[in-house]
């Protein structure tokens, strides 16, 4: 036995998983550096400007600008003089004895030159409304990464779940659970979508308005002076005639209910915040079949296999079998179909942004911005940043979020040898 | 009175409890839903017994049911499809857990948990598939470990150390830190058993566990084996179809066909003197190296000649699943008709049943 040869059994130190994947560790720098920069600067893009927030800030005068370090036509070169300092513009126009309105005529020259310095920056232009695309895209990519994070990880957990509970059951209740799966599949998402986006709109506005509320309790009130009356027991449609015969009483019972039930308030922030959670469970909420129906497959044959039924013979208990054995063996697709899922949320906000029914302007996601800057390109005049930026951002994205999925994979796959 | 021969939880000497089996199967059957058919009995009416420090080699073809009565005894037949129609698998437990004698077959999961790997352990077939390939030996190990011993991370890890030293890995603590897929077959083999062993339970059901390794890894495991049952006091339940294995590392044989016991005797006797057509057939086919022959016998050519089938003396005819049975005989009780009965002393063969006597079951003591 001790002649065998020193096999080198590797240390764990040495063959550690992230060292595994270059373009893993690079996707990773790239997503982390995007995120840091949308979500570091909420705090600056949601600054109010004029009372405005700073995304949603811009006059018509200074519209579809290019960036700054772009070259500028003349009418551009005009806005933006006009743009600088009253002050500056005094000085400026006394040196070179000319008129104020004259010098913001001037495109070329040592006096335009001059002027440049003063030029307000748009780093990366602004769009329609002359507001600035650079804070757009900011607060745009948290609304999309935000969205792709957290719908990927409703799909991975729903799903997940869902798969390898129908996959362990087995038999009839995995027959049942997998048909509900097919029916949804079945069904068009966006007509789901849609639905769950309306269902909680609808939601919302009766928890601000209570319309509903007070009608039930005008009804109820009404039905307790029926019995005051001595009715016994009144129906609904007794509560509705004395309702119907009386209008004083109904106009007095509704300002009471006015009284007892006010509507609520709820600040812009809130509303928004809680239309982007409908959007979110609407997104993720259809979003977690495909992965139920990998992970049941999965766990399928995972469970037949031997080292399960080793587990068993040791005494394992089924629950500390799916958590210890089953569980980690399924990482590898959970990753892969998460990074799919991320991007496939994001384009799914920007088309549901497109209907109306996502992301309400004038807050932006990477999608809407690109679909606005789609209608920007034109053969006389392309304004090319509004489109570029946004699709570049989406697009460093995705393949940054495909190379981490890759790199994880690596990661977690113990047959891997290192490189 | 059980088939163990003592009332449960009464002390008894060392002595007394070494003429006594270990774990006795007693009429065991089990069968297998099939859709919209009628359920697939694989195994009917099973008996054989298991004393401490004995190899039981269970021999017989595929489909025979080897393998689902090593697997019954552990409770860990798929339910559904399978199912235990009858019958009793009986074990007489150490004091460590102190239950005395209970019958595994009907016994709750959570007892069930309990027995598992650490009283009866089992390792199966396919080394390369058994091991989970996202963790490391020693993970495993320790896991199996300490779900039967209230012990911490670094003990548990010592006796995995020492486990996997027992069964000749060298460098053990390094190899603790390797995956399954780092391991050689013979290797990993080793790892289940030292896996099976860690728990130092009572009995080991072995499922073909050299079929998949060369000879001469096969052999190395045999011994393996051998110098744990003497050491240790283990009992070993070895399935396997390699008739060599069996001659050489078993004490007693149970040949199965059908999902019944056809021949049951002790290795010496049985290799000496088979009296079933079906074990004469298995012997006939293994090949010996001084003849030349173009083509091997088959168990098919000893078993369809009518001339192998005659009386065995007492009257009796040999059972067998093919035939129809004779004249007076109906396999009316569930089994099809097939009794095992003590022809020779210790040597026990399937016969058809004629008679409603109960069968005997079969004991083979390990000669001291």
């Amino acid at each position: 036995m001790d002649a065998l040869p020193d096999l080198d059994a590797p240390s764990r130190h040495r063959d550690h998983p992230f060292a595994r994947s270059i373009s893993g560790l690079i996707g990773l720098g790239v997503l982390i550096v995007m995120a840091a920069a949308c979500f570091g600067s909420l705090p600056w893009t949601l600054a109010s400007v004029d009372g405005v927030p700073r995304y949603n800030a811009g006059s018509p005068h200074q519209a579809r600008i290019a960036p700054a370090w772009a070259s500028h036509d003349r009418d551009e070169i005009r806005r933006l003089n006009a743009m600088v300092d009253p002050a500056q513009l005094a000085s400026i126009a006394k040196w070179y004895g000319m008129s104020i309105e004259e010098l913001i005529e001037q495109t070329e020259g040592k006096a335009a030159v001059d002027l440049r310095r003063y030029h307000p920056k748009f780093r990366l232009g602004t769009d329609m409304l002359g507001r600035d695309l650079w804070a757009r895209c900011l607060i745009g990519g948290s609304i999309s990464l935000g969205i792709g994070i957290a719908a990927a990880l409703i799909s991975v957990t729903i799903g997940t779940l869902y798969g390898a509970l129908a996959a362990y059951a087995g038999g009839r209740a995995d027959a049942v659970m997998m048909r509900i799966v097919d029916i949804l599949y079945g069904l068009p998402y966006i007509l789901l979508v849609v639905l769950l986006a309306v269902a909680g709109d609808a939601l919302l506005d009766e928890w601000v308005t209570r319309a509903r509320a007070r009608e039930a309790w005008v009804r109820t009130e009404a039905r307790e002076m029926l019995v005051e009356q001595g009715h016994a027991s009144p129906t609904r449609a007794d509560v509705r005639t004395l309702l119907e015969d009386s209008p004083d009483l109904r106009d007095d019972l509704i300002a009471r209910a006015l009284v007892a039930l006010p509507p609520r308030e709820m600040s812009a922030a809130t509303r928004t915040f809680f239309d982007l959670l409908t959007l979110l469970v609407a997104i993720g909420g259809v979003s977690w079949l495909t992965m139920s129906r990998v992970i049941r497959g999965q766990v399928l044959s995972l469970k037949e296999q031997p080292f399960v039924e080793a587990a068993r013979a040791v005494g394992a208990r089924p629950r500390r079998i799916f958590v210890r054995h089953l569980l980690p063996n399924l990482v590898g697709p959970i990753v892969v179909y998460a990074t799919l899922t991320v991007p496939q949320a994001i384009l799914q906000e920007s088309f549901l942004s497109f209907l109306g029914i996502g992301v309400k302007p004038p807050l932006p996601s990477w999608g809407n911005l690109a679909s606005d800057g789609l209608s920007e390109v034109n053969m006389y005049k392309s304004h090319w940043w509004l489109l570029l930026f946004p699709c570049l951002l989406l697009g460093v994205t995705l393949l940054a979020l495909n190379f981490v999925g890759e790199g994880l994979r690596e990661a977690f796959d113990p047959k891997r040898a290192r490189r | 009175m059980t088939a163990l021969g003592t009332p449960a939880n009464e002390a008894i000497s060392e002595r007394e409890e070494a003429a006594l089996p270990l774990l006795c199967i007693d009429d065991l059957a089990v069968s297998f839903a099939q859709g919209r058919r009628a359920r697939a009995q694989a195994v009917d009416g099973v008996r054989l017994s298991l004393f401490g420090r004995q190899t039981l080699a269970v021999v017989g073809e595929s489909g025979c049911g080897k393998s689902v009565t090593a697997l019954s005894v552990l409770g860990l037949i798929p339910d559904p499809p399978g199912r235990i129609d009858r019958g009793e698998v009986q074990y007489r437990t150490s004091d460590r857990l102190g239950f005395g004698i209970i019958d595994l077959a009907h016994l709750d999961e959570p007892t069930l948990r309990q027995i598992r790997g650490s009283e009866i352990a089992m390792i199966f077939q396919e080394p390369m598939t058994s091991l989970n390939p996202v963790y490391t030996i020693g993970d495993q190990l320790t896991e199996a470990i300490r779900l039967h011993q209230e012990v911490g991370k670094r003990e548990a890890r010592e006796i995995a150390v020492r486990a996997m030293n027992d069964v000749g890995i060298p460098q053990p603590a390094r190899r603790l830190r390797a995956y399954p897929h780092q391991f050689s077959g013979g290797m990993r083999q080793r790892a289940m058993i030292a896996m099976a062993l860690a728990c130092e339970p009572r009995v080991l059901l072995a499922d073909e566990p050299t079929t998949a390794l060369d000879v001469t890894i096969q052999l190395q495991i045999l011994e393996l084996l051998d110098v744990l049952k003497r050491e240790r006091g283990l009992s070993v339940m070895l399935i396997t179809h390699d008739l060599g294995v069996v001659s050489g590392h078993a004490d007693a044989v149970c040949v199965m066909y059908a999902g019944r016991v056809v021949e049951y005797a002790r290795t010496e006797a049985l290799f000496a003197d088979p009296m079933h057509p079906y074990t004469r057939g298995l012997l006939a086919c293994v090949p010996r190296l001084r003849e030349r022959r173009d083509r091997l016998t088959t168990v098919h050519e000893v078993v369809s000649d009518p001339g192998q089938f005659d009386r065995l003396g007492r009257d009796l005819r040999p059972w067998w699943a093919w035939h129809d049975p004779p004249a007076g005989v109906t396999p009316r009780r569930a089994g099809g008709g097939c009794a095992l009965v003590e022809l020779r002393p210790e040597h026990w063969v399937g016969v058809w049943r004629d008679s409603d006597e109960p069968d005997r079951f079969p004991v083979l003591p390990p000669r001291v």
